[in-house]
């Protein structure tokens, strides 16, 4: 599992709907083109009869009580932007890979808690008449894929084994290709890889081959990343202008619930809205909402704001609103008097797991000096969920420049005056040594079969820089600089 | 000409709503406990802000700065990131009472190691993020593409933690305070109680500084 897909089939119908009331439930087709050469492009289920590519003045003939629409770009930046907040609230590394489609990279998420929060969200997405699907798979096109396929959600394990049945379009064949192909009797995915792709690639070109690893789910890209939203607006006009209630609460439920998604993509409540009506004698009327909780609930914005316009008599009618909500982090519990708690235990533990499946879960956490003399003796436990009050400082202070230590330690040859080093020589590090201070000894564990001993001196080389190096048995090693 | 101040109070509006991250001020900043770095940032590392420190010669005292900074937080009680992507930190070389509150991520890959500094600074938990990059590949470092630094400088804008850079040479594009630490420290810096080295330390602001900084947070809140 590596990447989730969000999809809205049939995008630009969708945000059509859901940006018109008076279509929900009647048939629509959305269509391009001007006049006698305007074509159906997508049309809604309740729309029989009525297919894609379909010349308008036809698919009124076959569907009379047919609306017919153009597309609306407003509407679809809307939804595009719900699906992308989604997409944020999974992970934070996001790609908008077409309108209405995002590609999360999952790198570090915990599957299970991944797989609920996509479940969620395509619920909450499904409630704002954003009816998204979701695919979980390898790569960025298998998941795509996945999200094509599915009914709500689907994750993709074997991938040859979903694609084998998947029809050969589904693969982007050229229109050569599929013909070529249709006359080999290749139909469908599994057809194809079922060909030896250095065959198809021969016969095919550097694009066949391209197509065949397509085909088998072998295809991958980087992400192309984009920034979750910093700001939390939304603007829209009337025309006509509107003078009733419902059509205003009806475009203000729907721009609401973007700004919710938006806010919880980026770990943010809103705790206050300011509204703007723009009236048609070119004043405005603006209210702002302290809200009794900072909260992302819609339906809790909507009952104050419908409270409020419900009474409102404006002396012009509304061409335009503007709604802005102003981000705050979640309320978090308050710290103890002599004791730091988490502000957000839930991210808090989320991101350590996502940071731990990217470098190593034994690599993450709180160090604790071990009991010992050894060098470089420490374990890494998890990190307090409250951190204790901080102990008086050390009676003996630190002194000198704090180690930063080269793990392994570099294998150096030492040309030595006695005892004393006077050169370095080794991959890392060389030159001759101005000054010297050592030996320090130190020996442990001499009772057990993991004994060790180590003799240590601190050198200045003449170029500069204060560096440990140890003596064992093993020879000499640099073990860290002073820095 | 002047505006008149409807419309300059239109446009500010207009500007505090487009650019919300912008207009805010930095809420406080998390001092370092070195004198000399906390003077030149004004006060601390700043919130919201990332901060770049460039270890110039050796044994400048970047890890000082590391240490002073872990021991501050400790005494603020704050809790620190600390993104060790060469793996270099040593927890013995600080006092083991300033390591409860740290969060230590022991980078293997430098790819990997970006991407949990990324989690990490979005996280909310940390007053203080430490993106270590000293002793990592100086090519790979070169070869890192500059959506990297503009993707950690958004999400540093949008909390409000205060983000640290380490490195060898100058790396971050665009950063808004950039230090220098450029004197190399003797052998007798060794007997030094780390503190007074610790204001000993040779340090340069190399871009930015602390009145700029506020002065230009003073225009645009207006």
């Amino acid at each position: 599992m590596s990447y989730a897909v969000l999809r809205v089939p049939d995008f630009s119908l969708h945000a059509l709907r859901r940006g018109d009331a008076a279509l929900t439930g009647r048939p629509v087709a959305w269509v391009a083109g001007e006049g006698r050469h305007a074509v159906v492009q997508e049309a809604s289920p309740e729309a029989t009869e009525v297919t894609p590519g379909l010349a308008v003045t036809l698919a009124l003939a076959r569907c009379p009580g047919l609306l017919v629409r153009p597309r609306d770009p407003a509407a679809e930046s809307e939804v595009t932007g719900m699906v992308l907040a989604a997409g944020f609230t999974l992970a934070p590394r996001v790609e908008l890979t077409a309108a209405g489609w995002c590609t999360v990279d999952l790198q570090g998420a915990d599957p299970a808690a991944t797989r609920a929060a996509l479940r969620e969200r395509l619920r909450e997405l499904a409630a704002a008449a954003v009816p998204a699907r979701g695919g979980i798979a390898a790569t960025p096109w298998l998941a795509g894929q996945a999200a094509r396929a599915a009914e709500t959600w689907r994750e993709v394990v074997d991938a040859g084994a979903f694609l084998r049945p998947l029809p050969l379009a589904w693969a982007e064949p050229t229109k050569g290709q599929a013909e070529i192909l249709a006359g080999w009797g290749v139909r469908t995915l599994g057809d194809l890889t079922a060909l030896p792709k250095a065959e198809v690639g021969l016969r095919l070109g550097t694009a066949g081959a391209v197509l065949w690893e397509r085909a088998a789910g072998e295809t991958k890209r980087p992400l192309r990343l984009v920034e979750p939203a910093k700001s939390f607006a939304a603007a829209w006009a009337y025309d006509p202008p509107v003078e009733a209630l419902e059509p205003l609460l009806f475009r203000l439920q729907r721009y609401a619930e973007r700004l919710a998604i938006e806010l919880r993509g980026a770990g943010c409540v809103a705790e206050r809205l300011a509204l703007t009506l723009l009236l048609e004698d070119e004043t405005d009327h603006r209210r702002e909402f302290r809200l009794p909780e900072p909260g992302a609930d819609v339906a809790g914005w909507m009952r104050i704001m419908h409270a409020h316009l419900e009474t409102l008599k404006t002396v012009a009618r509304v061409v335009g609103v503007r709604l802005v909500a102003t981000p705050t982090r979640p309320p978090q519990k308050q710290d103890g008097l002599f004791e730091t708690g988490l502000r957000d235990p839930a991210a808090f533990w989320e991101n350590l797991a996502r940071v731990g499946a990217l470098v190593g879960d034994d690599r993450v956490g709180t160090p604790v000096v071990a009991e010992t003399h050894r060098p470089d003796a420490f374990t890494l436990v998890k990190p307090a969920d409250v951190v204790a009050p901080p102990e008086a400082p050390p009676f003996h202070a630190t002194r000198g420049l704090a180690l930063r230590r080269f793990r392994p330690a570099w294998p150096v040859s030492v040309a030595c005056d006695g005892a004393r080093p006077t050169e370095l020589a080794g991959p890392g590090l060389r030159g001759g040594v101005r000054a010297a201070s050592g030996p320090w000894r130190s020996a442990g564990d001499w009772w057990t079969d993991g004994a060790w001993a180590v003799e240590h001196w601190e050198v200045e080389l003449n170029e500069g820089g204060l560096y440990r190096l140890a003596h064992t048995a093993e020879g000499w090693r640099v073990e860290g600089i002073f820095d | 000409m002047s505006a008149a101040p409807s419309t300059l109070s239109a446009l500010r509006s207009l500007l505090a709503a487009r650019f919300p991250e912008k207009n805010r001020r930095p809420s406080g900043g998390v001092p370092t406990g070195v004198p000399a770095v906390d003077a030149a940032l004004g006060g601390g590392l700043p919130a919201g802000r990332l901060t770049e420190i460039v270890s110039a010669a050796p044994s400048s005292g970047g890890q000082t700065v590391l240490a002073a900074l872990l021991v501050a937080t400790r005494a603020a009680r704050q809790r620190v990131a600390l993104v060790d992507a060469a793996d270099g930190f040593a927890p013995d070389a600080v006092p083991a009472d300033a390591l409860r509150h740290l969060v230590w991520v022991r980078g293997r890959e430098l790819e990997a190691t970006l991407a949990a500094a990324d989690v990490l600074v979005r996280d909310g938990n940390f007053a203080a993020v430490v993106l270590d990059l000293r002793g990592c590949d100086e090519r790979a470092l070169g070869k890192l593409p500059a959506a990297t630094w503009h993707r950690l400088h958004r999400a540093t804008e949008a909390s409000a933690v205060a983000v640290l850079v380490q490195s060898t040479r100058p790396l971050v594009p665009a950063v808004p305070c950039r230090l220098i630490l450029g004197l190399a420290q003797p052998l007798g810096s060794r007997r030094a109680v780390r503190g007074e080295l610790a204001a000993r330390l040779d340090v340069t602001m190399a871009r930015g500084h602390a009145e700029a900084r506020d002065e230009g947070q003073e225009a645009l809140a207006g």
